[in-house]
């Protein structure tokens, strides 16, 4: 009998050790269980291209469904609603069973969710998948004003996008920088500086207190009293790991799934990974939690190549991105332990870093330019950081001199 | 005939080794590269969004797009990671006198 292989979550670190596992095993049996109606695709495009219309539904899928069918990749479309470790079965919904030799756990995250007044909250819109994208799309036709709370990394695309479709965008923070501590202040303000010079009102170091419905419109009063009024509200405030499946059971769980290096969590021969995953990392030796298209994508392969029986270790040098207007920002490594920061380029125009080193090494970066005009120094610092190399700052603070010269062969 | 479609694009030395100069003409934009084997050109923007690949990183015989590091083989254009998935265009380069020409038609 052909073993069973069963991948719990439908998104793009599921599809990415699907597709892994298939690559090394002829045999196995290998499904896909994702409680969304569509096969695998990119959420990035959510809150840039598909709300701006330059991309459909159509264009965000990692591939077809034939390429899935000749991969003999099985897409079941189900909510998981319980999985019995003990005895190696998956319950769903509709209250069938799935009997699995090997597990992946890939359910990603899902968004927190504010808590202001039971009038209201349900009126309030969250970005995560195609289905609630559409929805906001549809939703902010005809209207002008929209509030969006929160500004993180969504928040702020969403902003950006509704901006360029000449929304009025007011953007209410809590912290007092845009997109949280792992972004340098510096590197915030100017998003912040690129935003406003847009006409997008950003409101820092305020909550909201209290929010009325008004015919079709909203009230919204600010913790200093102000107020705002708006025809639409969205809210990206973070995401946690959906894990909820997995409390009382044996599955140890803190922060997302624990897992080593080899995205095995403490079951025999259950894997999880992509979002989801709060793995130990050899390199920077300690446990982290990334939300990310190139983890969730790297994550994904690295599970499927030790499902499929090839030991590999996990050490990916930590990158993302985010769109905005024109402006591309990049984050490597982790930018939380150094004891220098060297700045390399004035003007947006030309990208601007900032590196965090220790050491005289490179543990992360973090650039904002005109699209592209960080990404091959972002590139170059993640095979830095990712050998370990020494560094003269001089000459990463050096814009006239190119950064390739630092990556040994 | 033939000849008047190999444009003139610079000399050799313009580009350092494993690097990669653009190369624009009339209203289209193209990337040339200098490989250890030799010269190759594509076309200069991804065709996974509008950005200009000449800020990329080259590695080997690939080219990296400095936006969302979608990988395309600078040889056959082929997209090689994602989210690139659309093959970029090749053009045939030749070198002579120490000129580099690309054939855009
Ligand atoms: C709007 C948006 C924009 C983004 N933009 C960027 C960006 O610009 N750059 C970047 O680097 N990253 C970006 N990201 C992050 C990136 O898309 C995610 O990190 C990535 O999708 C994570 O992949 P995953 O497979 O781990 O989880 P997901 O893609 O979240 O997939 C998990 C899937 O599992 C399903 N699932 C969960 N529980 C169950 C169950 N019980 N039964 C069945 N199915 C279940 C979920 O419905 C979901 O489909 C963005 C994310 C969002 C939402
Ligand atoms: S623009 Fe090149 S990979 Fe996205």
């Amino acid at each position: 009998m052909n073993k069973k292989i069963f991948i719990l979550g439908g998104g793009q670190s599921a599809l990415y050790a699907a597709r892994e596992i298939r690559k090394n095993n002829i045999d196995v049996e290998i499904t896909i269980l994702g409680e969304e109606k569509f096969i695998p695709y990119e959420r990035p495009p959510l809150s840039k291209d598909f709300l701006l219309d330059k991309r459909i539904d159509e264009d965000l899928y990692f591939c077809s469904k034939e390429t899935l069918e000749e991969e003999k990749i099985n897409y079941l479309n189900t909510i998981i609603i319980k999985v019995d470790f003990e005895n190696n079965i998956l319950v769903s919904e509709d209250n069938k069973q799935y009997t699995y030799d090997t597990l992946l756990i890939s359910t990603g995250s899902k968004n927190r969710k504010l808590n202001i007044n039971s009038e209201v909250d349900d009126e309030i819109f969250y970005l995560r998948n195609l289905e609630e994208a559409k929805n906001i799309k549809e939703k902010a036709l005809g209207k002008k004003n929209i509030l969006i709370i929160g500004g993180g990394f969504i928040g702020l695309e969403i902003a950006s996008s509704f901006s360029q479709l000449n929304k009025n965008i007011s953007l209410v923070e809590v912290g007092n920088q845009l997109m949280g501590r792992i972004i340098p202040n510096q590197i915030a303000d100017l998003v912040k500086q690129f935003h406003e010079e847009e006409g997008n009102k950003i409101i820092l170091n305020k909550t909201i207190s209290e929010i009325t419905k008004i015919n079709e419109k909203y009230k919204i009063l600010l913790s200093d009293n102000t107020e705002i009024m708006s025809d639409l509200i969205i809210a990206g405030i973070g995401s946690t790991p959906n894990v909820g499946l997995f409390e009382n059971t044996k599955l140890k769980l803190d922060n997302g799934i624990v897992t080593n290096e080899f995205c095995e969590t403490n079951i025999k021969n259950v894997f999880a990974s992509g979002d989801v995953s709060n793995f130990y990392h050899p390199l920077y030796t300690k446990y982290m939690r990334l939300e990310s298209y190139q983890h969730a994508q790297n994550h994904g392969l690295c599970a499927g190549k030790n499902i499929s029986g090839i030991k590999t270790e996990y050490s990916s040098i930590p990158w993302m991105w985010s769109d905005q207007f024109n402006l591309n920002l990049q984050l490597t490594g982790i930018c939380d332990d150094y004891d220098e920061i060297v700045e390399r380029g004035k003007r947006i125009d030309d990208g601007i870093i900032y590196f965090f080193l220790k050491n005289k090494k490179i543990k992360g970066a973090c650039g904002l330019g005109i699209a592209g005009k960080v990404g091959r120094d972002i590139r170059i610092t993640s095979k830095l950081t990712e050998k370990n190399t020494i560094v003269d700052s001089s000459l990463l603070s050096d814009q006239s001199q190119k950064l390739n010269k630092l990556i040994q062969k | 005939m033939a000849d008047e479609n190999w444009i003139e694009v610079g000399s050799t030395d313009s580009i350092e080794e494993e690097d990669l100069i653009r190369f624009d003409h009339q209203d289209k934009t193209f990337c040339v590269y200098r490989l250890t084997d030799g010269f190759y050109a594509t076309d200069g923007i991804c065709t996974h969004e509008a950005v200009h690949l000449e800020d990329g990183l080259v590695m080997d015989d690939e080219i990296e797009c400095p936006m969302h590091q979608g990988i395309f083989n600078i040889k056959s254009g082929e997209a090689l990671s994602p989210p690139a998935c659309d093959d970029l265009k090749t053009y045939p380069v030749k070198v002579d006198n120490d000129k580099i020409f690309i054939k855009i038609n």
